[in-house]
């Protein structure tokens, strides 16, 4: 169910548009004067370390907490008393629902409160998701977190709503599942909604989001498309093993496009594009050093992600 | 406030108002979460079946359950058992029915985590706290209705419909009975919505579905202590407890409904008060936010501060104002009951009373050991009734008479005068003795 037109999801039209968002808790800032927007038909990823201030973000958004000061528009509009009603939808953190209904249930009642008619669309969404016949009969209380992702996206498109906020919708879900998450997020975007996710998961983002916004501490300190992203991203950081570390170290300072150090634990961590890497392998074997164990550590991505936040490679 | 809290309040075209179909939704939404859960589920049973065990055990035995009003006619009329039934339900079934529909109305969500996803659909906070509370009332009206017909369905059943003996001694025929009845529980049903509100206040409020569950319990346990040590008129007529006894008026002749009126009166400023809290509380919360993310007790001994603090002020200002229990009420309606116990006592021993005939007594009342001899609650009146003789001359009676806050009073006469509490009647089966032990009631303010 919603409450725009059509004609409001014209391109120029912002899905969601929030200037100078501020939220503080006590003594700490949890969202301190953020600018952000996302437009129809993109994925936009809202990257940070712990505590950035994503998920308040997200909570202020969908309505869950009341801003001390900022503006925010959804699809050029003053926000509604409820998401709902403006086309938007959503969770965050882990989607919690009543343990004592089925995921069929669950999804009936949550239609029920939007005052539609959920015939037809309940198997199409639980098939959507990958929640399977048998599951969706069975309790929500006996779930995994998975499960409860898979359930929390069928009920937030249950509405179909035009902008989707969701928060690490990959959380608990195995390699496939998250695959499956991102595809479906992305045949979304592909239909013209918008949708601004949170996630801790490098590939994903830089897998299906468009466009990127990173927090720290409540403030961002960083946004625009994944492409110009990838563009100013530093190098891909690894971490080498060799037969004898100290002549690759030698080794690396006569290589082009190769920034090697010693790693604490043991090993080199080198910083890289592939092309340059390459020809560092080739260049210790010609040395006859052996390359033990070759491991990315940091994509661009994330190793744009830790520049911009102060982090250090896992 | 903000400029986004002001434009959301406002939204697009000007003000956002309430959409009853959205209310209507949430209640069905409600509706069907309270069905699915068993402690809901299973309180249509018990209100059916807890009036039937008691009548059927009511049935096997020859006891009554004499400290309540209406008690000692249980094996007498049927309607007495539905009335003993109200009055026992008006003490703890109404809250314990209050505290399982209201208690986790709001307090489910926190506990379940649910509030992220039930906020984030198409209804506003408004239309969702209207549904809630629509649907704890509708359920607890449905089963304090519920409760009623199975009350005097299970006094039918195991006793039948006599004429009922009212609390001034008078016979009701068993049509006048029934209806007063019906209305008694009718009247009831308001102070239920009472309870309910605060159930559902305490649930708001402290986020706790023990405390919300147990809340109500617990305050008519406090409305009920007060109701006992407090003498004044002022703090009793504000409990709940008090409007729960309102019914009582109807069964005295002449009927008084004063008290109908006033606790109509307290019970929806109950409903009211009690809503008008817990939706500022749920209107200004952040839902999820880190501030409601804070775990332990300090809410919970918070709002128990409050409520000690409450309860500490109602007992130290529960003997404010004067009382309107005076000697002279007793009297009057003290002697009018016995007049009218005698004259059915007589018929139940199958004397001849002539019809429109009255015992002319009369009767002085004065409470023993105290300052205030003739006002006031208590365990020590002693009234002296004195009842005309056959030839000329007065002969007296003595009867030790507790007289509750709610001006209604039991009395217990000496047996050597008025005979032991079974009596026979010729060839005929053992019946209660109306005069042994007998109560009454008489107005008191509000």
């Amino acid at each position: 169910m919603s409450a725009l037109p059509a004609e409001d999801l014209s391109p120029e039209v912002a899905a969601v548009a929030a200037s100078g968002l501020s939220k503080r808790f006590g003594p700490v800032v949890a969202v301190d004067r953020v600018d952000l927007r996302v437009e129809p038909g993109t994925v936009c990823g809202l990257l940070g370390p712990n505590g950035a201030g994503k998920t308040t973000l997200l909570r202020l958004l969908l309505g869950l907490v009341r801003p001390d000061a900022g503006r925010i528009e959804f699809f050029g509009r003053r926000p509604a008393p409820a998401p709902g009603l403006c086309g938007v939808a959503g969770f965050v953190e882990e989607p919690r629902f009543y343990p004592y209904l089925s995921a069929r249930q669950t999804l009936q009642l949550f239609a029920r409160l939007d005052g539609s008619d959920p015939q037809g669309r309940i198997d199409e969404l639980l098939d959507l998701v990958g929640l399977e016949q048998k599951a969706a009969d069975r309790r929500v209380g006996g779930y995994s977190t998975g499960m409860r992702q898979r359930l929390g996206l069928a009920v937030a498109l249950l509405a179909s709503p035009r902008l989707l906020l969701l928060d690490e919708p990959t959380t608990g879900l195995d390699p496939t599942g998250a695959r499956e998450m991102r595809a479906v997020l992305a045949r979304l975007a592909a239909e013209g909604v918008a949708v601004l996710l949170s996630s801790h998961d490098m590939d994903a983002v830089a897998d299906i989001c468009t466009t990127v916004t990173v927090l720290l501490s409540g403030r961002v300190v960083w946004d625009g498309t994944m492409d110009r992203l990838q563009a100013e991203a530093p190098a891909p950081e690894y971490r080498l093993e060799t037969s004898d570390d100290a002549r690759a170290l030698a080794q690396s300072s006569s290589q082009p496009g190769v920034r090697a150090h010693e790693d604490g634990a043991g090993g080199l961590l080198v910083a890289a594009e592939r092309e340059a890497l390459d020809a560092f392998v080739l260049a210790l074997g010609s040395e006859g050093i052996a390359v033990r164990r070759l491991a990315e550590v940091a994509s661009s991505v994330e190793a744009m992600f830790l520049a911009l936040t102060g982090g250090t490679a896992r | 406030m903000s400029e986004l809290q002001a434009t959301a309040a406002a939204g697009p075209s000007g003000r956002y108002e309430t959409r009853w179909p959205s209310v209507w939704a949430v209640s069905r939404f409600e509706t069907a979460k309270l069905l699915a859960q068993w402690p809901t589920r299973i309180l249509p049973l018990v209100c059916v079946l807890a009036p039937l065990a008691f009548a059927a055990i009511l049935r096997i035995q020859s006891g009554v359950p004499q400290d309540t009003l209406f008690g000692s006619w249980v094996h007498t009329s049927g309607f007495a058992v539905a009335l003993v039934i109200l009055s026992f339900a008006g003490a703890w079934g109404f809250p314990v029915i209050a505290g399982v529909v209201g208690g986790d109305m709001f307090s489910g969500e926190d506990r379940l985590g649910t509030w992220k996803t039930v906020l984030t659909r198409s209804c506003t906070r408004e239309e969702i706290f209207l549904g809630k509370a629509a649907t704890a009332f509708v359920y607890t009206v449905a089963m304090v209705l519920l409760l009623g017909a199975a009350s005097i369905l299970a006094g039918v059943l195991a006793t039948g419909t006599q004429p009922l003996v009212g609390l001034t001694g008078q016979t009701l025929g068993s049509g006048h009975a029934a209806a007063l009845t019906v209305a008694s529980w009718g009247v009831s049903l308001l102070p239920a919505l009472g309870f309910t509100a605060l159930a559902l206040l305490i649930s708001a409020v402290t986020r706790s579905s023990a405390a919300g569950m147990l809340g109500p319990l617990l305050a008519a346990l406090a409305m009920q202590l007060f109701g006992l040590i407090g003498s004044g008129d002022i703090v009793r007529a504000l409990l709940l407890s008090t409007a729960l006894d309102a019914w009582n008026g109807m069964f005295a002749a002449p009927a008084y409904t004063r008290p109908i009126e006033w606790g109509a009166v307290i019970s929806l400023a109950y409903v009211l008060g009690c809503l008008v809290i817990a939706w500022l509380n749920l209107r200004q919360r952040d839902v999820a936010g880190a501030g409601s993310e804070v775990r332990g007790w300090g809410r919970q001994l918070r709002v128990l501060a409050v409520a000690v603090g409450l309860v500490a002020l109602l007992g130290v200002v529960g003997n404010l104002g004067t009382t309107s229990i005076t000697d002279g009420k007793l009297d009057r309606s003290i002697a009018l009951t016995f007049a009218n116990l005698t004259a059915l006592q007589q018929t139940d021993l199958g004397r001849h009373v002539p019809a429109g005939s009255h015992l002319d007594d009369s009767a002085i009342c004065s409470r023993q050991g105290v300052h205030h001899a003739y006002r006031g609650p208590g365990d020590n009146w002693l009234c002296t009734i004195y009842v005309p003789r056959l030839s000329n001359g007065l002969t007296q009676v003595n009867y030790d008479v507790t007289v509750k806050p709610n001006g209604c009073y039991t009395a217990e006469g000496p047996e050597t005068f008025i005979g032991p509490l079974t009596i026979h009647r010729r060839n005929g089966p053992p019946i209660v003795n109306p005069l042994f032990r007998f109560d009454g009631c008489f107005e008191v303010a509000p």
